[in-house]
């Protein structure tokens, strides 16, 4: 299979680095921007690929350097055609205070399969940074997986109310 | 006292200086312990790559706090909470009681 590596977007990477960790028994789920990328068809697009897994950067270094990716510092891979990043971040998947997520999505693409977090999960991790760190470009991120995707709002005030912060959920809200 | 639990000594002072302050940074600790600059990032380093702390550059400093997403992040605190209370009283003095309200520049000590 020949890959346009310097035109190949985030859903095609994501669904090639999925089936190749897959082949080798690796589960790694995708958070972070990339999800926004793909959730909002590339209005927004995310330079890194970060991935939750369990595994060893031991196990994924060679299923990675197969396919051209290079270890550039103890967590993180590099393409040296590919303009993306690849992460891959300490288990367990959480959102602010509520962990372990364990209910995800699946996104069949013609490279393989991607396993990410699901829209009302992304929208939270989105609002998690904009909570936390008053992240305006995270609010945006938000906002465009929320106007973009099928997402539970009501469950995302729930966990905003949680997460105490009620007015920041309604701006959010309002936005929408 | 967690440092058997944590690894090292200098791991258990970073997570507890994060505790207290909320934020701080290598030079900052490497001053308040006196130990080496490059053992702090050593372990900050780790305790980033870890998914415990994040950082940010804020002008010319690098600040690490908590990572609010870190799966174990209140367990993690009510354990250093309990910790920091049972170190010696001159301990905590000495560490963890350093002023952080403003100061306005010029103002004399």
């Amino acid at each position: 299979m020949k890959i346009k590596w310097n035109t190949i977007t985030t859903e095609e990477l994501a669904g090639l680095i999925g089936s190749r960790l897959e082949k080798h028994g690796i589960e790694g789920i995708l958070v972070g921007g990339s999800c926004v990328t793909i959730y909002s068809k590339n209005k927004y697009v995310s330079e890194d690929l970060d991935y939750v897994t369990y595994a060893s950067v031991k196990e994924i270094k060679p299923v990675l350097s197969k396919i051209g990716f290079e270890q550039k510092s103890s967590r993180h891979f590099e393409h040296p055609e590919c303009p993306y990043f690849i992460e891959f971040l300490a288990p367990p998947v959480s959102i602010g205070e509520e962990s372990p997520i364990k209910r995800f999505n699946k996104i069949k693409t013609a490279k393989g399969i991607i396993k990410l977090l699901t829209p009302t999960d992304c929208v939270k991790d989105r609002l998690a940074a904009y909570f936390h760190w008053n992240d305006p470009q995270s609010l945006e991120q938000a906002i465009l997986v929320a106007k973009s995707r099928r997402i539970n709002l009501k469950e995302i005030k729930r966990w905003s109310e949680k997460e105490k912060a009620g007015s920041k959920y309604r701006i959010f809200k309002n936005r929408l | 006292m967690l440092e058997f639990l944590f690894g090292n000594p200098t791991v258990e002072k970073v997570l507890f200086y994060v505790n207290v302050y909320g934020e701080a940074y290598a030079k900052q600790m490497s001053d308040s312990f006196g130990i080496r600059i490059n053992g702090i990032q050593q372990q900050l380093k780790r305790l980033e790559e870890g998914g415990i702390l994040v950082s940010q550059l804020k002008g010319k400093t690098r600040l690490y706090e908590f990572n609010p997403r870190y799966a174990f992040l209140k367990e993690l605190k009510n354990l250093l909470d309990r910790a920091i209370n049972a170190l010696p009283e001159k301990e905590i003095e000495r560490y963890y009681r350093n002023r952080t309200r403003p100061r306005r520049k010029g103002k004399p000590l």
